[in-house]
């Protein structure tokens, strides 16, 4: 015999009584409610069959909906509400508590017979797809604007020129053949465990990325270039680390993709393979960021410029947070994994 | 790096503006401050600063009087101004190590803005420290930070006047655009001497690949007053509006 529940949905700041699901399954998951809420405010435009009241104000509790037409049968939203599709929901069981699943299940939540769920608006969101296309095509486009020295960086008389140090070019080809494998990678390689992400990230992101690019591009292609000091063998190592790196980068992904088939959300702890750059695995728990730092140190040594060492420096901080996060859930999650990973460092950090 | 707001809008120095007028209307007890050591520290702290600064408003007085003429009142008052003012990087710290609720991020930003304009452009282009615009931040961030010191001093103690806690919520009405316009005028006025000696500016070609323009940085930390000064200045508005309305209330209960 089955129980319905009913569930109540309340803004998590106003504590306003968005929505009322009466009679819910107990097996329905949050993102079935998220449609579910979804639908009830899409379905509100109203089809002027009557006059719309909306005087008895938010707080009458006998609507279904507040904020709502008060005539009897019509939900019309006032025109203000946004469209709050289940990617921008984030619905949780204390108004300031962590937001809940998509799989979590409502009989397993500590419910009775009434559920009340605090919602909160997470803003428009974007396919991380989109948002990893946007920042890596970028770089690649504004490297080259300025490898190419078109109008109005350098000075007129060098629109177009090229420049007379062979590791000028050599830097050229890594930093486009670098943002390719990325934008190959994110359509082919990658699968995101998480659909979306809100839509200022684009805007911050870009700024990062794109910004930095210029930055470093407008030095290395500068016609003042100063080559590296220990010349072609300097450039030489550098070219080493900075391919390895790719390599290995690469086959962490792959690996990574190998552990998650397509479409699951199941994690596993992902561990060295036949491939040798895999191997780093042994002991950091996110190689690809170690292999991705060494990427850049790589290039800045070929290039010797300031700004390089910067852009790397910044992002070995950033990903240093995340693979600290990516650690701390690995160890979360896994009573067995491998105690001599670190996040990033072998035996440091 | 609108300085002239600087600190006015940090949230709490030991004692929040905004958590003791909350707490004393809801009638309960802030949940955990410093421990008494801490507290100690910070009454010290914040004792010496609300001193060093009356040092400063006394120095400016004297010499006005002593002179007749508020111009280049500057060289009166420079050492005590420098010492004082970088001694507010403590804040920084007291942020850091979490003894101060505030942001470590936004209170860095705050004093590293004030500390930047002593002395990378006021101590380093002598040309400006003559400009009476030196004079208005000045006597701005004097008036503010005596009375902003002694409110974290009086809040730490738990006997915060009214006089003290109106006057940080009002007076920067008026004091926050003063100070911003000597920022303002003070860059202005050093910009060309700047470009002229190059000062601290770095030229391609260098083995780093690496150049800086600091007429350039200067440019842009004046455009980004244009964003961030009405923000600051909106912020203690509402701040205003929330803090003195509850007293107010408050007084009207008892």
């Amino acid at each position: 015999y089955k129980h319905r529940i009913q569930v109540e949905i309340l803004d998590a700041k106003t504590r306003e009584k968005l929505c009322f699901l009466d009679k819910v399954e107990p097996q329905a998951t949050i993102a079935e409610i998220k449609n579910l809420f979804t639908k009830t405010r899409e379905s509100k435009e109203c089809h002027n069959e009557h006059d719309h009241s909306f005087g008895q104000g938010p707080l009458d509790g006998t609507r279904s909906c507040a904020r709502s037409c008060q005539a009897e049968g019509c939900d019309t939203i006032l025109p203000t509400d946004p469209q709050w599709y289940p990617a921008r929901q984030s619905l949780r069981l204390d108004p300031k508590g962590k937001s809940l699943k998509d799989e979590d299940v409502l009989q397993k939540l500590p419910v009775g017979t009434t559920a009340t769920l605090y919602f909160r608006d997470l803003g428009a969101q974007i396919s991380w797809v989109t948002v990893f296309l946007t920042e890596y095509a970028g770089p690649l486009f504004i490297y080259l604007l300025f490898y190419f020295r078109v109008p109005f960086i350098y000075g007129h008389k060098y629109d177009f020129t090229s420049s007379r140090h062979t590791v000028v070019h050599l830097a050229c080809t890594c930093h486009s053949l670098h943002y390719v494998k990325r934008l190959l990678e994110t359509l082919f390689v990658h699968r995101f465990s998480h659909g979306t992400m809100p839509l200022r990230n684009i805007f911050k992101n870009c700024t990062y990325y794109w910004g930095f690019a210029a930055w470093m591009a407008y030095y290395i292609n500068h016609p003042l270039y100063t080559p590296p000091t220990y010349g072609a063998q300097q450039v030489k190592l550098a070219l080493a680390i900075f391919v390895i790196c790719q390599l290995g980068n690469f086959s962490i992904h792959m690996a990574l993709r190998d552990l998650r088939p397509a479409g699951s959300k199941t994690r596993k702890i992902p561990y060295p393979t036949k491939n040798p750059f895999t191997w780093l695995f042994l002991l950091v728990s996110c190689p690809n960021y170690t292999y991705e730092v060494g990427s850049w140190i790589g290039f800045a040594i070929m290039t010797q410029c300031l700004p390089v060492a910067l852009f790397s420096l910044v992002g070995f901080t950033q990903m240093t947070i995340w693979a600290k996060g990516k650690h701390r859930s690995y160890l979360k999650e896994f009573r067995d994994y491998p105690p001599l990973r670190m996040p990033i460092i072998p035996f440091l950090l | 790096m609108a300085a002239a707001a600087a600190t006015a809008a940090t949230k709490g120095n030991g004692a929040g503006g905004g958590r003791v007028g909350a707490g004393e209307a809801a009638g309960t007890r802030k949940k955990k401050g410093p421990g008494p050591l801490a507290t100690a520290y910070l009454v010290i702290y914040n004792v010496v600063m609300t001193a060093g600064w009356l040092v400063i408003a006394v120095g400016l007085v004297r010499a006005y009087l002593a002179k007749g003429s508020y111009h280049s009142l500057y060289y009166s008052i420079e050492k005590p101004l420098k010492f004082f003012q970088t001694g507010a990087l403590l804040e920084i710290l007291h942020c850091a190590i979490g003894i101060v609720p505030s942001s470590v991020v936004l209170t860095s930003f705050q004093v590293m803005s004030r500390v930047f304009l002593i002395w990378a452009v006021t101590h380093s282009v002598k040309e400006v420290q003559s400009e009476d615009s030196v004079l208005l931040f000045v006597i701005a961030w004097t008036i503010t930070e005596i009375i902003r010191y002694s409110f974290y001093t009086f809040s730490l103690l738990n006997h915060l006047p009214y006089l003290i806690k109106w006057a940080r919520y009002t007076l920067f009405i008026v004091l926050y655009p003063m100070g911003v316009s000597g920022e303002l005028l003070t860059i202005y006025a050093a910009l060309p001497f700047v470009r002229q000696a190059g000062l601290y500016s770095i030229s391609l070609p260098n083995k780093y690949n690496f150049s800086f323009d600091y007429h350039a940085f200067l440019i842009l930390v004046m455009i980004s007053y244009i964003p961030i000064f009405p923000q600051l200045y909106f912020h203690m508005i509402h701040q205003r509006r929330k803090i003195l309305s509850h007293t107010e209330e408050h007084k009207k209960f008892e």
